[in-house]
């Protein structure tokens, strides 16, 4: 038959202005009937030329920019930075400083996962049930950082040296209840999607990526775990106490979307693990240490990185002994994550080209910043 | 924990696989020679002392008299960061050798660099402006953008059509 | 066996077909001849609408629907116009009838604009060969199955048509997808329904009632695979979601609906409900007795009785849309010619074998409880097995991640047995 039925490729354009792009992030992508031949990436719709901006800025006005770039994790961000300006300026954070500040993050790794979950499950077709029972969880912890920060998104809580406020009372009661309703809620999910014939059908096999293009492509977080590769920030270059807690690291079986789906659960239960011990164990004394408002660190350079939701988030500072970063450059994980979207998706059907994408959640303000 | 290591302990590694690739050391990064960058670079991901597989970081810095292009990598089984540098000279058409055969995950992070700062990453696949469009005048990144060329102000009034603020150019201060 | 309704007066309203027989028999004698003819169609439709088609739409189609879904997804629903939002179905068409209808300019506007009229048209035709109770039948014709299956493959040529007519890529994808879709979902649809065919030896759906009624079994007992292989392809060929490719939301934004808007819209969107439940009240009919419920119609209207089950076997539509992901085209097109065609095959050599077994030895009436136990085994085994054969290995998928302590490189997979 072939041969017969002329057919020819042609461009379809997902996004910017599609359901399943998270944003505004555009893929050309060249079909051939359903099949995707090439696929081109079209970012920078969101581009606010962060880095730029921070250069006129003193290293505490920064904290504030950080939420805005990843805005599904803004603890996360905020706490990469400041651990930047404190090794660019050899700041000490006090134990309890440091023990809220993993808190913080692991409880903003339940939240950006509890959306990477739902967005997935939606993303596979899932109509809305996944990701409104994450949110219903997200609830609860958005609840934690307004009562803690005062915002509930663009927390801006960190501060270099520290935390900006005590943890209030009623904190702990509220992490409490999350440490407690949280497992069910993964279970019921687990058993929602893990074991669904059609889930299965659908991210199984689809976006393989090989640990030794995982690995080349620079990738970070759940899409190097989903690989096989054991690799995590906070166990291989621990901060913040992270040597202190007991937990482990999830890592997939073949790389594709599925093993990036169950990776991301389990993480969830690790970070409960983290944020229990922490909260067992939260020391007294002071949260931060005084830092002056124009912060001049040395002359010098400094890369600090953490493991955010999405990989790793590195923030490489030079400074050059004025109260302004000289370079502030973002290492986001969602953007160098997507290196290897063309890979896995050529090849695929366009519907397989919306669960990769889905799988490696991206948030479009880090990748555009 | 992750070792960081040093200029020297990174030219060390350098030296040893490719000799005369290290133009100097400062105290935390390894200078390399631009020519040799992607030879020294492939030698250093494929010995499994080094081991040096991920590139994790690429950044460029603009230092008035010449950019560095940054690269910080990453080795998981050894389980330590070097940081390479290189220099490029000249404002009009720095060049810096691409690292994209190397590392696959570079091409987005130098194409970034070259949407940000101008420098062209000789041996890529498929520069492009990443971010901003094709066309763009100047290079935000640089510390004289708004002195450059294209005549940007601060604002919002680069945009064709709206006319220009008639402003002189924004001194730059050395 | 007695008849389903002992009277026939047309004050007994356990049937309101006596009614509108009494009434057409008395227009008869006034008005001139034929007149009746076209009186007892409109007082058919009128009827049908009033009673059920409208407020089953509106009320169990939109707000039910709705509020379903919003207690599945933790959420409230609609409960904000009227008495527990009841009136929003209503608000919803107003907003929907006020909003400019876009049309694309490279868009091919006779077609696009005639799309969903054709749309509407088979969902209110699918309805008169539904029997509702013993005479409550629009068009009681002796090969209403068939009819229904004609009528029920139409909305096919409207979807394809809204789809090629916008001139936009994703509408393309739909109109395609649900093409192939309509190919590969009507064989075993109506291998399915051969099956129940064979048993009650007739293709009118009031003999399928009577037939239900006559053996005291539903035939969703006699066929239980039948059942299921109908209830997939229904909702496949209807854009249900679990399987809805053709308007896929998260893949190609809304397929052939994208370039639609207004009351175009609004009609794709109601008269979709309008099939889901038609689809419904048809596999009532030919699966679940009807309006027969053993012998509670004697005392309940059995217009009551079919649309309670109607409006059950619709929420399990609900249900697989509040609940699962969806398949991908192809995916759903291997399952349609490698899983539920076989499936349907075995099914009807199955049931013929029973049913010549049946003709040949005369056994007695009772012996179809054991013929029914016979087949939901059988279903059962046949379904795993031939899953089996076509590489079901759920115990070779770990749903849990490996965990590991240490950091440092890639770690390979450990061979399992």
């Amino acid at each position: 038959m072939s041969g017969i039925i002329k057919s020819e490729p042609f461009v379809i354009n997902i996004g910017p202005q599609h359901p399943s792009t998270h944003g505004v992030f555009r893929i050309k992508a060249t079909v051939d009937g359903e099949k995707v031949i090439d696929a081109e990436m079209v970012m920078g719709y969101l581009h606010r030329s962060m880095e730029k901006l921070a250069e006129e800025r003193t290293y505490t006005q920064n904290i504030p920019f950080t939420d805005r770039t990843d805005y599904l994790s803004s603890m996360s961000n905020n706490l990469g930075y400041c651990l930047a300006v404190e090794k660019l300026a050899g700041i000490e954070v006090p134990p309890r400083g440091n023990a809220i500040r993993v808190i913080m993050a692991e409880l903003q790794r339940l939240a950006s996962h509890c959306m990477a979950v739902g967005a997935f499950a939606n993303d596979t077709g899932a109509w809305q049930t996944p990701v409104m029972w994450a949110f219903r969880e997200r609830e609860k912890i958005l609840d934690i950082f307004e009562v803690t920060s005062g915002a509930r998104l663009t927390c801006n809580y960190m501060r270099i040296g520290g935390v900006a406020f005590d943890l209030r009372p009623e904190f702990e009661p509220m992490v409490r209840r999350v440490l407690r309703e949280f497992p069910p809620f993964i279970d019921e999910m687990e058993g929602l999607l893990s074991g669904n014939e059609i889930f299965i059908a659908r991210t199984r096999g689809v976006g393989v990526l090989s640990p030794e293009m995982a690995i080349n492509s620079s990738l970070s977080g759940p899409m190097l775990r989903g690989s096989g590769i054991a690799w995590d920030i906070r166990k291989a270059d621990p901060y913040c106490g992270y040597e202190q807690y007991d937990f482990d690291i999830p890592i997939g079986y073949n790389g594709d979307s599925y093993d990036r789906f169950i990776v991301r659960l389990e993480e969830m239960r690790q970070s409960l693990k983290i944020i229990q011990q922490a909260l067992d164990g939260l020391p007294g004394g002071p949260f931060r240490t005084e830092v002056p408002l124009a912060l001049r660190p040395p002359k010098g350079e400094a890369y600090a990185r953490i493991e955010s939701p999405r990989g790793e988030l590195g923030y490489y500072l030079v400074s050059d002994e004025s109260p302004a970063p000289y370079r502030f450059h973002i290492r986001p994980p969602s953007f160098i994550n997507l290196s290897a979207l063309k890979e896995m998706t050529v090849g695929g059907t366009v519907a397989d080209a919306i669960v990769v994408l889905g799988s490696i959640d991206i948030v479009v303000g880090e990748i555009d910043r | 924990m992750t070792r960081e290591l040093t200029g020297s302990e990174a030219a060390a590694l350098a030296e040893a696989l490719v000799p005369g690739s290290v133009a100097r050391t400062s105290e935390t990064a390894c200078y390399l020679k631009p020519e040799m960058l992607v030879e020294t670079l492939r030698a250093l991901r494929d010995d499994p002392a080094a081991n040096l597989v991920h590139l994790t970081n690429l950044c460029g810095v603009d230092y008035w008299d010449h950019f560095e292009v940054v690269y910080h990598i990453q080795s998981f089984e050894k389980n330590h960061l070097a940081c390479f540098k290189v220099e490029a000279w000249g404002r009009e058409k720095p060049e810096v050798p691409s690292v994209t055969p190397v590392y696959h995950g570079a091409w987005m992070q130098e194409c970034e660099a070259y949407d940000l700062f101008g420098i062209r990453f000789t041996g890529h696949p498929n520069l492009y402006r990443i971010l901003l469009w094709e066309g763009y005048p100047g290079w935000p990144l640089r510390k004289d953008f708004l002195a450059m060329p294209g005549g940007l102000q601060p604002g919002l009034g680069e945009f064709a059509g709206v006319a220009r603020r008639q402003e002189p150019p924004v001194k730059v201060v050395e | 066996m007695t008849p389903f309704l002992v009277s026939d007066k047309w004050y007994d309203i356990r049937d309101l077909g006596n009614l509108s027989r009494a009434i057409l028999e008395a227009a008869d004698r006034i008005l001139p001849f034929g007149v009746v003819y076209v009186l007892a169609a409109v007082l058919g439709f009128v009827a049908s609408f009033l009673l059920f088609v409208l407020p089953s739409q509106l009320f169990v189609g939109v707000y039910g629907e709705r509020r379903i879904i919003g207690r599945m997804q933790s959420r409230l629903g609609p409960n904000r116009v009227g008495p527990f939002g009841l009136l929003q179905p209503i608000a919803d068409a107003i907003k929907l009838i006020q909003k400019e209808a876009l049309t694309p300019t490279q868009a091919d506007r006779a077609v696009m604009y005639v799309a969903p009229i054709i749309f509407v048209m088979p969902a209110v035709l699918l309805w008169a060969v539904i029997p509702f109770g013993e005479n409550m039948v629009i068009a009681d014709i002796p090969v209403s199955l068939l009819y229904f299956l004609a009528v029920s493959s139409l909305p096919v040529i409207a979807t394809f048509m809204a789809g090629w007519s916008a001139n936009n890529k994703y509408s393309l994808f739909g109109a395609m997808r649900i093409v192939s879709m309509a190919i590969s979902y009507e064989s075993p649809l109506v291998l399915a329904l051969l099956g129940a065919v064979v048993v009650t030896g007739t293709i009118s759906l009031s003999g399928m009632v009577a037939w239900a009624d006559e053996f005291n079994i539903w035939m969703a007992f006699v066929q239980p695979l039948a059942l299921v292989i109908y209830f997939i392809c229904v909702s496949a060929e209807l854009n249900r979601t679990p399987v809805d490719i053709a308007e896929a939301e998260s893949e190609i934004v809304a397929g052939y609906l994208t370039e639609y808007s207004g009351m175009k819209w609004g009609l794709f969107y109601g008269m979709d409900i309008g099939y889901a439940l038609a689809a419904s009240g048809f596999a009532v009919t030919v699966f679940l007795g009807g309006w027969t419920f053993f012998g509670l119609e004697q005392w309940v209207p059995g217009w009551l009785i079919f649309i309670a089950k109607t409006h059950l076997f619709y929420f399990l539509f609900i249900w697989t849309r509040g609940t699962l992901p969806r398949l991908r085209a192809d995916q759903l097109m291997a399952f349609a010619w490698k899983f539920l065609l076989p499936l349907g095959v075995f099914n009807l050599l199955i049931v013929s074998t029973e049913r010549m077994l049946w003709a040949e030895q005369d056994y007695a009436k009772g012996l179809i409880y054991l013929f029914a136990l016979i087949n939901i085994v059988l279903s059962g085994a046949l379904v795993y097995a031939w899953a089996r054969f076509n590489g079901y290995r759920p115990e070779r998928t770990p749903t849990r991640p490996r965990l590991v302590k240490q950091v440092g490189g890639y770690i390979p997979i450990e061979e399992r047995p």
